[in-house]
């Protein structure tokens, strides 16, 4: 029985990640071929007009060797087979897209995670106390700032922070993820993500806060927890042991179904606090016409996407039975 | 037929009832009631103003900067526009656009989602790996690509935009919940009467699901209005000529706006702020009244 | 059980994709940053490089061939050094002598020169430096008009001869600003990529400074270069840090070295009273062109009645826009008022004349006006919303475009009538160059009009101030009759120097996206 199980979620698992293959590919094709629909020449960015009206014959001996005189199709597929060798190319500015990735991508994920971790044990714990002390301060105070955290946008908010604890009372850095020549590095670190984790924490938070407390009040209206109460268990044993456990499954899955909130905030915040990470990345390529590094940083961003997607189907799949594997 | 019509009938005369019996629930929730009147003022005013042709374009660079003063009760921006008129006349395109992705987005992924889930199989599988593309996709890249290929930051780009990646929860929420109502006795009914699919799934089953619809698109026309806000902020939003509450608080990008102007910022981020703060209150009275479940 | 084992394996998921880089991120950069006191901060240079303006990108060092900042003049010299005014120059690297007809160029490169890594500069670099820009794609154009005219070199030992085909007046101006790379370094890679090489991160130096440690995304640091054959500098470190922008750079006091022009960095760095705020005269040009017509002979029908171009000059209050800008003044021609070389013509802005006018010259009213720009900053967008306003004014249906791609939508799509530009000019010469029939962009929506060639050919030969004042006169003449571009105004520059630095009494600051003499060795902190 057991076993039978395990061998279905395996193969689930399996079939799941290889339909994530196709799925990147047709994103690649529609990222790839709808920026050649732009009509955009990349020249124009990486080099100036003066220049492109000065040395016309080295701008064709540069578009020549950047491969960009070939048929679409030919560098579609071109591009691709480069992808597939694990070295990803070469950004249109020279720099191997790879190395590029390799720095960013840890800082993105050092920032989406902190904020995930964060906001999911603060947006979780506060959601299940405003629920079990209803009306209380607790829940008065949360329910403001939810509603408020959900309000104001998210590059306001960090703005704001930016103004008032690293310019008015100089406390954090304005930008970057290192200080040249800090002496302690976790210091550093620290300083530096505090006020972007902040920024993206207080909107996740905020969601989060609302499904735990309506989830944890749900669970504590239902059956199984007044039996519990009935039979005279220790009031915090029925909110951690019956209450918390049943509320949080749901809630995990929310968390995960909201990642894809944190990865487009980090865009947007990655450039208020100029963080070098992913999101600055992209932004920086979208506006330099810098094709190569468009479609990586794209796809990078979809496949974190469709990851969080399978990762909910295996949360349901693996907590609610109603739910068959394979569907 | 015949019975068909008197089983209409008495849905209509119990749904009336069950009408009155939520309005009244919603009238004794503060906060959505307050939300719902500081939406229907500020949407008013806004329209009122574009209407009475407030001057939202002229420019005086002999004044501007200006904080708020007689004449100016906003202030002026930049370049000396009166700020109090571009508030007013943005807040038409910001809460147009709002409404209008949202009741679209909804429209679409309920029928996605209606279709997908009755008919099952292949249809089913080919809509949800489209919506899983959509969903994966940045919407950032879109824009981009969009505002490349027309050569304009216009308004209907980004409308395009945001119903194009704006479906696909309620598309999720629709397809579930049609997944479980499937089984359920009146659908097996009205398939035996042999009734049209396109009935069964609009007439019959849609219904049931229209209240988490309705609370979702409600929660929508807020998230679409930070949304332009933000994409603004990275110079992707609507052009400047059409003010919108994102473009005017773009100003904020500039730190020496936001230390010494504050009059240009604040006004459109506090217009912005209320009014989505205003539309979360009336999603989750909405939500109270009709969906207790889900409180 | 199972209910377990899945709770468990779907936390340990979500934790171990988004959160298992974190620590070993940190160990990373414990690496490189272990190495420095904390009292350092304040024993060094503070500078910045702005990676929004599409002039660097944090991953490498901008190459010192397209525009010259700060950092890079710490680290690489020319041939000559230039003083402020940027026409004057005095030996660096070497020495040089022309001939009487301006044609033969004789440079000595001087004895004992060594690269930071220990290798001899000898004259052999500054060929490859020059043979290579001849074939680099990302360089300022000034070197390619320039070295466009050089017909041989001959190296014989430390002396350098360089043969030109015509008189170029401005070639030692310019070798003054070309910075000289090692040749044994770069000497494999492709000249046509060559900004874009590794050795943008580990560059061998000839300056005061060489490079200390890169940390991608963030900052680069400079240590003194112990092959520099100078006075060497008093101050012994420098950061750089890459930013997106200025003003909070300089608010929370990570730059001690600034410049800009756009009000909101002037008032905000004035209000910080930690600067000191040197005003730089720039020849920065924002002018408009008149889209006429394509070299395949593709009319823009609207704007061909010189009447026409004329009203809309007159119809947009120049004078007001310069309050955009702290220190802008207005223009009337590629020479700025205050220059002797001046003509005296000026437009007046009138905007019930110019709407008589546009009857008069039987303008179509319905027809909509479009105006094309590609600066997404805030006050080019401000400028460009009160230019429409100001046509709307005058009868005008007027419609506005931010293109994406500037150089396309200007002389390839050509969909516009009035088109934005800005230009950081060298000299009054770039902006003439632009008339030419001959200039690739230009002749795209100026027909490829041949009726400046002669007189700008004339202004490049004019060695002698007076020829060159006169023929300068000629031109502006010349332009003010056809209308082809619409000046604005002149942006000046403000160099902003953090007042923990002191500075030697005789510093005199340039246009800083080029080279001059700043007595830097005598800089000290405070």
């Amino acid at each position: 029985m057991c076993l039978n199980w395990s061998e279905k979620m395996l193969k689930f698992v399996i079939k799941k990640l290889l339909l994530m293959i196709p799925m990147l590919l047709l994103i690649s094709m529609i990222v790839f071929f709808g920026l050649q629909l732009t009509g955009i020449d990349p020249l124009n960015f990486m080099v100036s007009p003066e220049t492109l009206s000065a040395n016309a014959g080295n701008i064709d001996a540069l578009r020549e060797s950047l491969g960009l005189n070939a048929p679409l199709i030919v560098q579609y597929f071109r591009w691709l087979g480069i992808c597939l060798t694990g070295n990803l190319g070469y950004s249109f500015s020279g720099a191997p897209i790879a190395e590029t990735i390799a720095v960013r991508l840890p800082y993105t994920l050092e920032l989406a995670g902190y904020s995930l971790i964060l906001s999911a044990v603060i947006g979780i714990g506060i959601g299940l106390i405003s629920a079990i002390r209803q009306n209380g301060i607790v829940d008065y105070a949360g329910r403001i700032f939810a509603v408020l955290g959900q309000a104001v946008p998210q590059f306001l908010v960090g703005i704001i922070l930016i103004q008032v604890f690293s310019i008015q009372l100089g406390w954090f850095p304005a930008a970057n993820r290192v200080s040249p020549g800090a002496a302690n590095p976790f210091w550093d670190g620290f300083l530096h993500l505090f006020l972007p984790v902040m920024t993206l924490t207080i909107g996740m938070v905020a969601v989060l806060m609302r499904y735990a407390r309506n989830t944890m009040l749900d669970v504590l209206k239902s059956d199984y927890i007044k039996t519990a109460r009935s039979k005279g268990i220790p009031e915090w044993k029925v909110y951690l042991k019956h209450g918390f456990r049943n509320a949080l499954k749901p809630v995990l899955v929310i968390t995960m179904f909201r990642i894809p909130m944190l990865i487009g905030g980090s865009v947007v915040i990655e450039s208020v606090f100029s963080y070098p990470g992913i999101g600055l990345t992209m932004t920086n390529a979208i506006t330099s016409g810098d094709y190569p590094v468009v479609l990586i940083t794209t796809l990078i961003i979809a496949a974190a996407m469709l990851i969080c997607s399978f990762m909910v189907d295996v949360l349901n799949a693996l907590l609610d039975p109603r739910v068959r594997l394979g569907e | 037929m015949n019975s068909q019509t008197s089983i209409k009938a008495r849905n209509y005369a119990a749904s009336s009832s069950l009408l009155k019996r939520n309005i009244h629930k919603f009238l004794d929730n503060k906060l959505a009631l307050i939300g719902l009147i500081v939406v229907v003022m500020m949407t008013a005013a806004c329209i009122i103003g574009a209407l009475a042709g407030v001057d939202y374009e002229t420019p005086n660079l002999y004044v501007m900067k200006s904080p708020p003063m007689p004449g100016h009760p906003f202030g002026t921006d930049t370049i000396g526009r009166d700020l109090f008129a571009r508030v007013l006349y943005g807040g038409c395109f910001s809460i147009f656009i709002g409404v209008f992705c949202a009741v679209m987005s909804s429209a679409i992924g309920a029928t996605l989602g209606a279709v997908a889930g009755y008919c099952g199989g292949w249809t089913d599988k080919v809509i949800v790996r489209i919506s899983e593309i959509f969903q994966a996709f940045p919407q950032l890249v879109l824009v981009m690509m969009l505002v490349a290929i027309v050569n304009k930051r216009g308004l209907g780009n980004l409308l395009l935009i945001f119903v194009a990646t704006g479906w696909m929860t309620t598309f999720r929420m629709v397809r579930n919940e049609f997944l479980s109502l499937k089984g359920e006795t009146y659908v097996k009914v009205s398939e035996a009467f042999g009734m049209s699919k396109q009935n069964i799934m609009f007439k019959q089953v849609l219904p049931n699901v229209m209240s988490p619809i309705i609370v979702s698109t409600t929660t929508n026309v807020a998230f679409f209005i930070l949304q332009e806000a933000a994409l603004s902020f990275i110079g992707l939003g609507v052009a400047d000529k059409t003010p919108t509450w994102g473009n005017i608080l773009n100003v904020a990008k500039s730190v020496s706006v936001v230390t010494d102007q504050w009059w240009i910022w604040v006004f459109p981020g506090l217009s912005i702020s209320l009014f989505v703060l205003a539309i979360n209150f009336l999603g989750d009275g909405l939500r109270d009244v009709l969906d207790p479940k889900q409180q | 059980m199972k209910k377990v084992f899945a709770f468990l394996m779907s936390v340990v998921m979500a934790l171990g994709v988004f959160a298992s880089c974190g620590p070993q991120q940190d160990s990373d950069s414990s690496e490189n940053s272990g190495t420095s006191a904390p009292e350092f901060e304040e024993s060094s240079l503070k500078l910045v490089l702005s990676t929004a303006d599409g002039s660097s990108t944090d991953d490498r060092i901008p190459t010192p061939w397209y525009n010259r900042n700060m950092a890079t003049n710490l680290m690489f010299r020319s041939l000559f050094i230039a003083d402020s005014t940027l026409t004057s120059v005095k030996p660096d690297l070497a020495d040089y002598t022309i001939s009487d007809d301006g044609l033969i160029y004789e440079i000595t490169v001087k004895d004992g020169l060594k690269w930071s890594d220990g290798e001899p500069l000898t004259a052999e670099d500054v060929v490859f430096s020059i043979k290579t820009a001849q074939k680099a794609a990302s360089i300022n154009a000034i070197y390619t008009s320039a070295f466009a005219k050089i017909t041989d070199m001959v190296v014989e030992g430390n002396i350098l001869t360089i043969k030109l085909a015509e008189p170029y007046a401005s070639m030692v101006d310019v070798l003054a600003q070309f910075a000289i790379l090692p040749k044994h370094v770069l000497k494999d890679s492709d000249p046509l990529t060559i900004d874009s090489d590794p050795f943008w991160q580990h560059p061998v130096t000839s300056g005061f400074y060489t490079i200390d440690e890169f940390k991608v995304g963030n900052y680069f640091t400079l240590k003194p270069n112990e092959y520099y054959e100078g006075e060497p500098p008093k101050i012994k470190k420098v950061t750089v840090s890459f930013v997106t922008d200025y003003v909070t750079a300089a608010q929370s006091g990570i730059a001690d070295y600034l410049h800009g022009n756009a009000t909101d960095i002037v008032e905000a760095l004035r209000k910080t009273q930690k600067y000191t705020a040197y005003e730089v005269d720039v020849l920065f040009y924002k002018y408009f062109i008149f889209n006429m017509k394509g070299i395949d002979g593709k009319e823009n029908a609207a704007m061909q009645n010189v009447a026409v171009r004329k009203a809309i000059i007159e119809a947009i209050d120049r004078a007001a826009l310069t309050l955009l800008y702290p220190n802008a003044s207005v223009l009337n021609s590629g020479v700025p008022d205050s220059y002797d070389a001046y003509n005296g013509f000026s437009y007046q802005f009138d905007a019930e004349q110019a709407k008589e006018d546009l009857k008069a010259a039987g303008y179509d009213f319905n027809r909509t006006f479009k105006i094309c720009y590609y600066n997404n900053d805030q006050t080019s967008t401000d400028l460009i919303n009160i230019v429409a306003y100001y046509l709307g004014q005058a009868g005008l249906k007027v419609e506005t475009t931010l293109s994406n791609d500037g150089t396309t939508d200007l002389f390839t799509t050509r969909d516009y009538d009035l088109g934005f530009k800005g230009k950081s000019a060298f000299s009054i010469e770039e902006w003439y160059t632009e008339y030419l029939s001959s200039d690739a962009l230009f002749a795209n929506i100026f027909g490829g009009d041949t009726a400046f060639d002669e007189l700008v050919a004339e202004l490049f030969a004019a060695t002698e101030e007076e020829k060159r004042s006169e023929v300068l006169r000629q031109l502006q003449a010349l332009e003010q009759e056809k209308v082809y571009k619409v000046p604005v105004f002149t942006v000046g520059t403000y160099v902003f120097v953090s007042n923990r630095l002191k500075l030697p009494q005789d510093v005199r600051f340039c246009n800083p996206l080029y080279s001059c003499d700043l007595n830097f060795s005598n800089w000290e902190i405070a």
